[in-house]
Formats: C-alpha cells, sequence, structure tokens
C-alpha cells in the first residue's frame, strides 16, 4: 500500500543548530496520525516542512508514491496538502462561504456567481456540520467556528492531506468533541489526517498510529496506538534516565522571599495565581504550549497589567508599571522565549544588546555622556564569563548562533544586576554545550542570591535544574511539587498534576472555558 | 575565537567603504559641482555658494527634523504645519515687541511642544504615526490660519532679519553654522546619550526595547517632540531669510515640505522602518538636492522642473537601497 | 433571514453616519434656513460631486492596504493635459477626455508597477510619483492655467437641473461602478482579501501584483475624472487642481468605515462622509465661522474616527481573529 505522504531522512539545520535529524514519518488515507514532541523537538520545523515553507537540507518527500519538492506554500496546497494552523488565515470581513472558496471565485458574465459560492461552500459546510449562515462575516466567529471554517475550506481544496496544528488549542472540551466528530467522519471518508497535539489523552482517544520526535529525531515512527498508554508516550517523547548534566545542588535558599504573588489575577486571563519565590532558588515552571506561563511572566515584570491580587518584592508591595520600572526599582529580568522577536534586536550590535539595561547608568550625570569605552568595558566582562563567541563586540547580533544569542540575551541581565530572573524557555533550540553551560550558568546565580523562575516544557531540563517546581494549565497553577530529580518520578508526578485536572475540565463539559 | 557561521563572502569589487551612501553622495555632489560650475557661469561665484548654503541649512534642519522621527520607526507628516506655526509665532512675538531671542526661543519651544502632542497621541492611542501626523498637519495648520488670519507678519526684528544676512568671509552664511551645530549635536545625541542609543534600540525592536527595560513611551514622544523642535528652527532660519512670516511658506497643510524632509534622510541612508540614522548621509542628501537645484536653475531649467527631478530621485534612490538589500542578504539561505 | 439582516445592516457604521448627517442637516436648516435654498444646495452638492471620484481613488488604495500620496498631483496633471490638448490643439473635447484618463491611467498603473515589483512600500514610493507629477506639472505650464476651456467641459461642469449638478450624476455612476467592482468582480474582492489578510489571500493562489497594479491603476483613472470634473467646474485648467485634494481623499473614506490596514470599504459610507464634510463646511460659511476652521475640524474628525475605530477594532479583535 502506497502511503499518502511518505517522508524519509529529512534533515534541517539552522544557523548552528541541527533542528531535524534524519526524521521519518508516513501518512495512510483514511487515518488519524498524532504527531508528538515536546518545545523545540522539532515539530514545527517537520510540519513547515510539509507545508511547503521550508525546504530540508536532505531527505525525499513523496506524495502518492511520487517524489515531490516543495517551493513555496502555494506549491503544498496545489499538491494536496491542507493544513489548518494556529493562527487563523481568513479574511476578516468576508463571509464564511466566500473564504471557503476564496481560491476558486466563480464569475458568471463578468460577475461574482454569489449563487455558486453559496452552493459550493455549503457542501463543506454540510461536510463540517457547521450550521451557520454562510454569509456570516468570519470576524463575528467564535475560535472554534473559525476553525471548522478553515477544516472546510481545507477540504474543499479536495486536499489528500488534512495538517491539524495543536486545534483545540483554544476551545472548550465540547466543540473539542464536535471537532473530533468531524475528523473521525472524515477519516471513514479516506481523508489522510496529521494530528499535532500536546494534549495526550487527545492522542490516545482520537489518533491510529503515533510518531514522536525528541531533540530532532524520531523516536516513534507511525506505531500503533493500540497498547500504548499515557506513560508510554511521554517517555517517547522526553526519554528516560538521562544522566543529569548537573548534580543537585549544594547550596539551598536561605529562605528570604524574593517575590509573592497572591490572588493575582491578569489582563491576560490569568486567575488566582499563588506563588512564592525565594532568594537562591530556582523555581521551574512548567506547563503545556499555550497555557499562560510566557503571559504570566510578561505580568510579572510589568509588561502585561495586574488586575486583582498582590505582589510583592522582598516582603514589600510593589506596583510594577513597566519593564522599566521593574528593572530599576525592583531588579526584575525577563529572558524572552521568542529570543530573535524579544529577547534580542538583531540588527544591532552585541554590545548595544547587552548596554541597553544600563545606558542610563554608565552615562555621566551632568554630560549625559556614554562612551563607547565605557560601554564596553562593562559589557566585556559579562561577555566573557558567558563565553560569547564572537570576533568583536560590535557584530551584529543576527549573526551570532542561537547559542549564543541567547547569552546575549541573558547577559543584559547580568550586567544590571538583577535579583529576580525570569527564564522563559532558555534552552530551546540551542546546541548541548551552551545548553549545558546555561544550565550551570542559571546554578551559579541561584547560589550568588538569585532567585530564578525557570520556565521551561523541557522535562529533563526543569528535572536537572530546578529546586521546586510550579506546575501550570489553562492560565492557572495547578500544583507544586517538590523536585526528587529523578525523571520517572518528576515526569509522572507533573503529568498527574497537568493531565488530573484536565481530566477534570473534560467531565464538565461545556463549561465554556476556554485555555 | 569564532564560530559565527557567517555568510559566504561575495567576490568584492570594491572595498567595503567605498560602498557607503555617504561616499556615493559626495562622489557625486563633487560631479555635479564640475559639470555645474562649467556649464553655469556663475555657479561657484560668492554670491551664489551664500544663497545656495542659506537654503542648504533650512533643508539641512528640516532633513533632521524628519529623520530623528525616522530613527524610532515613525514618521512626521506635519513638519510643515509644525513649522510655520513656529514661524508665524515667532515673527508674531517680535511684530508684538518681543525680543528676537525671547521670540526664537518661544518658537522652538512651540514647536517641541506641537511634535510633543503627536508622540502623544501616537502613544496613547496606539495609532501609526501616519495617520496622527496625518490628521494633526491639518489641525495645526488651520489653527495657524486661524490665529494669523492667513497674514504675512513683516514686522520683524532687525537683529533678526540680520541673523538672516550675516555671513562669515564673505561666503559661510551663519545660518549654515546652525545647520552644522545641531548636526554635531545630533551625532552627540545617538552616539553618547542614553535617550539618543534608547531611541534608535526603540526604532530597531520597539517590543525588545519594552521587555529590555526602555522607556518606550517616553522615547516615542520626545522622538516627536525632538521633530517639532527641529521643524521649528529651520522654520525659523526660513523666516529669518525671508524677512517675515508668511503663512503660506510651506504650501497647503505644509506639505511643501514633506518631499525635501524626506528625501535627505532617504538619499542619506537612514533606515525608513527606525533603528539607525545617518547624520552626514542626510547632511549630503540635503547638499545634493541643494547643489542640484541650484545648478538647474542657473543652467535656466525652470523650478518648476526641478520637482520633477527629485521626485525620480527619491524614487531611485528608495530602489537602489532595497535592491543592495537585497543582494547583501540574498545568499543568507531559508 | 432576512430581518436579520437589515437589522445588521442598521447596526453599520452607516447607519450613525447617516443618523449624524441628518442630524447636522436638520441643525443647520433650522440655524440659517438659506441652507436650504437651491442654489445653496447646489454649492454643496457640487462639492460633493468634485470630491467623489477624489474620496473612491483613496479608498481604492486603502482596500489594498496601501496609500496613494499621488491621489492630487495626479490630477493636477490630468487636469493641465486635458486644458492644453483643448487650448493649444485644439482636440475636440471628447478625445482630450480620453487623453486625460489615459494620463490617470498610466500615472496609476506606474504607481502600481513600482510598488509591485520593487516591493518598497506605498508612502514612498507615491511621495516620490507625488512630487514628480506635481514637478511635470508645474514644469510644463510654468503654474499658468489653460483658461480657454470648451464650452461642453464647461457645461459639463456646471449644468444643473435645480439643486442638482449634473456632475452629481455622473460620479454617482461611477461610485455605484466602483461599489460593483468591490462587491461584485474578482478583482475587487481580491483588492479587499489582499487588504484583509495577505497570508490567506497568497495562499489562496491570488496574485499580489496584479491585485497592486489593479489597485493603482484604478485609483488613477479616478483621480482623472475628479481632474477632468474639476476643470469643468472651474472653466479653466489650473495646474494647482488637486493641491487640496489630501485630507479629503482620506478622510472620506476613513469616516466612511474605511479599515486603515485595508480589507474593508464603504462606497456607500464614504459618499455619506463626503455629504457630511460638505455640509459641515458649507455651515462654516453660512453661520459666519471663519473658514480657516474647516482645516481643523478636517483634521479632528479624522483624529476622532480613526481613535473610535481603534477602539472598536480592539474588542472585537480580541475576540476572534488572533493576530
Amino acid at each position: 500500500m502506497s502511503n499518502v505522504v511518505d517522508i524519509r531522512g529529512a534533515s534541517k539545520s539552522f544557523v548552528g543548530v541541527r533542528a531535524l535529524d534524519n526524521v521519518s514519518i508516513d501518512l495512510a488515507a483514511g487515518e488519524i496520525h498524532a504527531l508528538l514532541g515536546e518545545n523545540g523537538a522539532g515539530k514545527s520545523t517537520l510540519i513547515k516542512i510539509i507545508t511547503g515553507v521550508y525546504v530540508p537540507d536532505s531527505g525525499i518527500m513523496k506524495l502518492g508514491g511520487q517524489e515531490v519538492s516543495f517551493r513555496s506554500p502555494r506549491d503544498a496546497i496545489n499538491a494536496g496538502i491542507a493544513a489548518v494552523h494556529q493562527e487563523r488565515n481568513l479574511v476578516p470581513a468576508f463571509g464564511i462561504a466566500e473564504n471557503i472558496c476564496l481560491d476558486r471565485l466563480p464569475v458568471r458574465h463578468g460577475l461574482l456567481d454569489r449563487a455558486a459560492i453559496l452552493a459550493d461552500a455549503e457542501v463543506w459546510m454540510k461536510t463540517i456540520g457547521l450550521k451557520l449562515d454562510p454569509a456570516t462575516p468570519v470576524r463575528q466567529l467564535s475560535v472554534a467556528q473559525l476553525q471548522l471554517v478553515e477544516i472546510a475550506k481545507a477540504l474543499s481544496l479536495r486536499s489528500r492531506v488534512l495538517l491539524l496544528d495543536e486545534p483545540t488549542a483554544s476551545i472548550t472540551p465540547h466543540e473539542a468533541d464536535r471537532l473530533f466528530e468531524v475528523l473521525r467522519d472524515l477519516r471513514s471518508r479516506g481523508v489522510a489526517m496529521l494530528f499535532v497535539s500536546h494534549r495526550l489523552e487527545e492522542v490516545l482517544a482520537l489518533c491510529d498510529r503515533v510518531t514522536v520526535l525528541r531533540d530532532g529525531r524520531n523516536t516513534a515512527i507511525g506505531q500503533p496506538i493500540e497498547g500504548i498508554g499515557r506513560r508510554d508516550l511521554i517517555r517517547l517523547m522526553i526519554g528516560r534516565d538521562e544522566e543529569t548534566t548537573v548534580p543537585p545542588r549544594s547550596h539551598a535558599s536561605d529562605g528570604a522571599v524574593a517575590l509573592e504573588l497572591k490572588g493575582v489575577a491578569t489582563a491576560a486571563a490569568h486567575r488566582d495565581i499563588n506563588l512564592t519565590l525565594h532568594r537562591g532558588e530556582i523555581l521551574g515552571l512548567y506547563g503545556l504550549v499555550g497555557c499562560g506561563r510566557s503571559e504570566l511572566a510578561k505580568a510579572i515584570i510589568g509588561a502585561i497589567s495586574v488586575t486583582a491580587g498582590e505582589v510583592s518584592v522582598g516582603g514589600r508591595p510593589a506596583r510594577i508599571r513597566s519593564v522599566a520600572d521593574a528593572l530599576a526599582r525592583y531588579r526584575i529580568g525577563y529572558v524572552s522565549e521568542d529570543r530573535k522577536g524579544e529577547g534580542i534586536v538583531l540588527d544591532q550590535a552585541i554590545a548595544t544588546n547587552i548596554a541597553v539595561t544600563v545606558w542610563t547608568r554608565l552615562a555621566r550625570r551632568w554630560s549625559r555622556f556614554l562612551s563607547r569605552t565605557r560601554e564596553y568595558a562593562a559589557v566585556r566582562p559579562i561577555a566573557e564569563r558567558l563565553q560569547i563567541r564572537a570576533p568583536s563586540l560590535a557584530v551584529l547580533a543576527g549573526k551570532l548562533s542561537g547559542g549564543n544569542q541567547q547569552k546575549v540575551s541573558v547577559a543584559k541581565w547580568l550586567l544590571a544586576g538583577t535579583e529576580i530572573l525570569i527564564m522563559d524557555e532558555p534552552t530551546v533550540g540551542i546546541d548541548v554545550n551552551t545548553k549545558a553551560a546555561l544550565h550551570r550558568l542559571i546554578r551559579e546565580l541561584a547560589d550568588d542570591g538569585k532567585a530564578i523562575l525557570l520556565i521551561s516544557s523541557d522535562m529533563p531540563e526543569i528535572v536537572a535544574v530546578a529546586d521546586r517546581m510550579a506546575v501550570m494549565n489553562a492560565f492557572r497553577i495547578v500544583g507544586m511539587v517538590e523536585n526528587t530529580h529523578s525523571y520517572q518520578d518528576m515526569s509522572a508526578k507533573i503529568m498527574h498534576v497537568i493531565h488530573g485536572v484536565a481530566d477534570a475540565d473534560a467531565e464538565t463539559a461545556g463549561s465554556g472555558r476556554v485555555a | 575565537m569564532t564560530s559565527i557561521d557567517a555568510a559566504p563572502s561575495r567576490r568584492r569589487y570594491l572595498p567595503a567603504w567605498a560602498t557607503r551612501p555617504e561616499i556615493g553622495l559626495v562622489v557625486i555632489i563633487v560631479l555635479m559641482i564640475a559639470i555645474f560650475s562649467v556649464t553655469a557661469p556663475g555657479f561657484l561665484s560668492p554670491f551664489n555658494t551664500f544663497a545656495v548654503a542659506r537654503d542648504l541649512a533650512v533643508a539641512i534642519v528640516l532633513g533632521y527634523a524628519m529623520m530623528v522621527v525616522l530613527a524610532v520607526g515613525g514618521m512626521n507628516l506635519a513638519v510643515g504645519s509644525i513649522g510655520v506655526c513656529v514661524a508665524m509665532a515667532t515673527a508674531g512675538l517680535q511684530a508684538a515687541g518681543v525680543p528676537a531671542i525671547l521670540s526664537v526661543a518661544c518658537g522652538v519651544a512651540a514647536g517641541a511642544a506641537l511634535g510633543g502632542v503627536n508622540g502623544v497621541l501616537v502613544v496613547r492611542t496606539g495609532l501609526s504615526s501616519f495617520m496622527i501626523t496625518l490628521a494633526t498637519m491639518s489641525i495645526y495648520f488651520g489653527a495657524m490660519l486661524l490665529l494669523s488670519g492667513a497674514e504675512a507678519i513683516r514686522d520683524l526684528d532687525p537683529g533678526f532679519i540680520y541673523f538672516g544676512r550675516a555671513r562669515i568671509a564673505g561666503v559661510l552664511p551663519v545660518m549654515f553654522l546652525v545647520a552644522v551645530v545641531v548636526a554635531i549635536a545630533l551625532t552627540y545625541f545617538y552616539r553618547a546619550t542614553a535617550l539618543g542609543r534608547q531611541t534608535l534600540f526603540t526604532g530597531a525592536n520597539p517590543k525588545a526595547a519594552e521587555l529590555s527595560g526602555v522607556p518606550v513611551v517616553r522615547t516615542v514622544v520626545l522622538a516627536h517632540a525632538l521633530s517639532g523642535l527641529l521643524a521649528g528652527v529651520a522654520a525659523i532660519m526660513l523666516t529669518a531669510r525671508t524677512g517675515a512670516g508668511v503663512p503660506s511658506m510651506a504650501g497647503q497643510i505644509g506639505r511643501d515640505w514633506l518631499l525635501p524632509a524626506f528625501i535627505a534622510p532617504v538619499l542619506g541612508g537612514s533606515a525608513l522602518a527606525g533603528g539607525s540614522v545617518a547624520i552626514v548621509g542626510t547632511f549630503l542628501g540635503a547638499t545634493l538636492v541643494a547643489v542640484l537645484g541650484s545648478g538647474l536653475r542657473m543652467v535656466n531649467i525652470g523650478d518648476f522642473w526641478i520637482e520633477l527631478f527629485l521626485g525620480i530621485i527619491l524614487a531611485i534612490a528608495v530602489i537602489a537601497d532595497r535592491a543592495r538589500a537585497l543582494w547583501s542578504s540574498g545568499d543568507r539561505g531559508q | 433571514m432576512k430581518r436579520a439582516r437589515a437589522i445588521q445592516l442598521l447596526r453599520t457604521g452607516n447607519a450613525g453616519l447617516a443618523l449624524i448627517l441628518l442630524v447636522a442637516i436638520v441643525a443647520l436648516a433650522i440655524a440659517n434656513p438659506a441652507f436650504l435654498t437651491s442654489f445653496n444646495l447646489y454649492v454643496v452638492l457640487t462639492s460633493v460631486a468634485l470630491w467623489t471620484c477624489v474620496a473612491l481613488a483613496q479608498m481604492t488604495t486603502l482596500s489594498t492596504g496601501q496609500m496613494s500620496l499621488s491621489v492630487g498631483s495626479l490630477g493636477g496633471l490630468v487636469a493641465i493635459v486635458v486644458g492644453g490638448l483643448c487650448e493649444l490643439w485644439g482636440v475636440p473635447l471628447p478625445l482630450a477626455i480620453a487623453a486625460g484618463l489615459a494620463v490617470g491611467f498610466a500615472g496609476g498603473f506606474l504607481n502600481g508597477i513600482l510598488i509591485a515589483t520593487t516591493g518598497i512600500n506605498s508612502f514612498i514610493i507615491t511621495l516620490a510619483t507625488f512630487s514628480a507629477f506635481h514637478g511635470l506639472t508645474m514644469g510644463l505650464t510654468r503654474a499658468i492655467p489653460f483658461y480657454h476651456m470648451p464650452a461642453s467641459l464647461k457645461a459639463l461642469g456646471n449644468a444643473r437641473f435645480g439643486a442638482v449638478p449634473l456632475m452629481l450624476g455622473i460620479v454617482l455612476v461611477v461610485a455605484l461602478v466602483v461599489d460593483l467592482i468591490f462587491q461584485r468582480t474578482r478583482i475587487g474582492r481580491y483588492m479587499l482579501a489582499y487588504g484583509g489578510n495577505a497570508t490567506s489571500a497568497v495562499l489562496s493562489g491570488l496574485s499580489t501584483r496584479k491585485v497592486v497594479i489593479f489597485a493603482h491603476t484604478m485609483s488613477g483613472l479616478l483621480s482623472a475624472i475628479a481632474a477632468i470634473l474639476t476643470v469643468g467646474r472651474l472653466q479653466i485648467a489650473q495646474p494647482t487642481i488637486g493641491e487640496d485634494w489630501l485630507i479629503i481623499s482620506f478622510a472620506a473614506p476613513i469616516i466612511g468605515g474605511a479599515s486603515l490596514t485595508g480589507g474593508y470599504v464603504s462606497v456607500t459610507g464614504t459618499l455619506l462622509a463626503l455629504a457630511l464634510l460638505a455640509v459641515i463646511n458649507d455651515a462654516l460659511v453660512l453661520l459666519g465661522v471663519d473658514p480657516f476652521w474647516v482645516q481643523v475640524v478636517l483634521g479632528g474628525l479624522i483624529l476622532a474616527v480613526v481613535s473610535v475605530n481603534r477602539l472598536r477594532e480592539g474588542r472585537r479583535l480580541g475576540e476572534a481573529i488572533a493576530r
């Protein structure tokens, strides 16, 4: 039986990092195939190769037995691969029907054939079970409805392959169930579906086979879901019994509270967040993609507003109005997970990127004069401590490898002398050596008495490095666990905390709560 | 000590420094001066040099007025309107007997205030500076018309008018020194002050700047205020040269100043999207335009055709810059 | 279903705008009954007629999320071409008009081609062509208008039936055609699709190049129509025609509900906005208010409308469409 999609040995590297290493996956008609993997495992790279955004460095991709090579997303669409991404690709002011038929608007006597558009769209809307007025502008629809429209649109392209990327990320469990019915129906009609998700219970309930990626490689290729349990999936995703890269800490925290959140709610839909961070402690914040961790970090640092509850720093109540405020008054820093978009400025020099937090301090009092010499003198020791590899500090940050860029992103907070540092997914897409170096750095900082909040969905990382862990799901803190530094132990504990709560959610169907 | 994956090096036909836009501008300017000095008698005369330098001074400062707001990633369509407001205010004060220096100080402050309003509106509403300054260019111009009754003010302080005529060594207008001082001040600002560095950082990536603790709001507002201030300075210089405050000096709602204000920074290599400034480049860009204009005038190509030329030059300059950007990043994979 | 549709229509911004317009008319009629005289209404409607195509020209580029600063100066160029052909070479009017339209077409096409092939943003490209066209216009005429326009052109610009200028009929037809293009033709929908979500449009196979070029070319044609009518109205071909078009070309579509980033435009809204602006303008005159208030009011209105739009958009965006 020839598969609808067959990828063998796909590899893709970006500057300094091997995102995919000899990865294979195959899709058969009439199946729902799960693609699993943690952040940074290579899932999104593989998806982008399938949808024509990236061209693989090596490997073969076959569609229906014939070798293909996509140069653009349009190529992929023309070849029959339709994707429903997390971002919506619909025209907001247009109606449902028009969005569905956008690539083939029928014309009669020079004018748009409205009747034909409606007829065309209704077929697909019925297939999906979307019972709405086809003329409704899509900007009035809910997220779940939008998703269904996108699926209808994808199907109307008569694609052989339907790729769904985190389809249940922003919809209620009730809407998710409806979606699954639709997918099962499509399966019976012979559509090949690639289902990308973090939610294991969904995968177990819905999918036929599973392919798992870890660190850019397959740990499972097209394995039938029968007989596989949740723990097996977790083990495939996060590995087992790996050597701890860092020994357990010798220094314990001295107990002083650096940062405390009580009953905090934010403009980003967080509710009732309680969190305590001590000096000299590394607190891990674990959660799945989209559960609100980065937003919480941004709320702490003042980029998102806190709407309720109390935030206190060093035991005293704090009103943090902006990031500049957080840095200057409370010495809080945030290393963004979006390294290239928020962590550093690619078009500026390394020295500029590092010194940005201390410019006002470096400038002389009266003349406001800020000399390059002083700037470089301040930056150099930090750059050396972090071993940032570059011919000079004047090199543009965009030219560095991912690992070095991350070091630059961290360096500016070190230079500013932050006492509380939030690090958001600091080692995603970074080479192993730099990863280890960053872990060591985090340890050192904590030993120095700094308070670190480590946000990560990399289980081995968080288990190795953190002292304690807070677990987040759906914009709430759902549990705190002490770290025993043993993988099987911790991964089971954490997953139980997350999925245990998620199961409870599913039981209260129609609760209407959107993640 | 390097593990940077640099782009594969292209075979260079020219050394790196020679491809900088400033060098190209200097070459073109020198060429033009050479050609015009031959084809247009009197081009290099002290009289003409003085006249050109005076207009050039205004154009340079106007170019800087746009450059400082491009730096932070925005634009200021209201430069002309703010300019004419300041001009009329300054002239009006002088006509009312206020000493020249005070009237200039007030005028400049007014320019900064009007620019500051733009900045605050941009930050508060989250709208693009294009939209905001499109609206304020009209509002400011209307306000000016209302207050001045659209009548020119000729009753200026004699000292002020003298400043407009003063020259050094018979050739160099004192006004030109003002432009040079502004250039030096801006260089200092962007290279060696925290606020200037923060401004460029914000222009390059506002989100990253905010998350790095840069006070983005303050930076944007101050950039717009600086733009208004410089537009005011340019207007004051022009008023001194003309000897009168003229409501139509920048055209209907100030639109006549849009081209000169943009063309200097663009020719000079300032990034339109923000993040970098070319102070010398802007200076040279304005010089190129002034030399070209003067030369064409002297060979009897009407004033009117010059605008056509400039439009074409602007188009060529942006296209060439775009081509250069694509060429240099073309081999950076993916 | 029909009832729901009707209710939806009522809820749209156009209804609000029409209401404001009505209120303004009534208020003005009460404040100064001279407003309702045939002559005065004729003046108001003439303003609307002259500005309609100007506003539609900018509205067209706004639909794709771009803009054209050269709407006015292209108009000026067309005006002197038509004027020059008539006066200097005695070209018959229909031919001269055709030539004018061709110039508008060419100018718009130039903008479109430059933007589409270089990928440079429309602001700077049209800033350059704005200067070029204006310079060309001034250079060719040395700022001297053409004074001897054919009688038929003058009649076109000044004929009226009571309070209704002939021009109004013409521009309403043009407006209808433009509306038809945006509502019922493929290229029109593509322009809006591109403005609404460029990624989606490109993924649906639409050619960015075609859309951009068409939009700017159409805009150029509309500028040309406005220019020709203006020449007729003024009875001379002035090279300064178009110099005051910039603000109104943006104000009317925006007040009429057009989205700043593209994807939604409203011909009806634009027309209502023009009517409102014309009434306001007239009010200033009739009430003896300093006419220089017009600039302030225009700017203030733009600011108010975009700020309100922004608030509305912000709320809606938070609900469904992400990013």
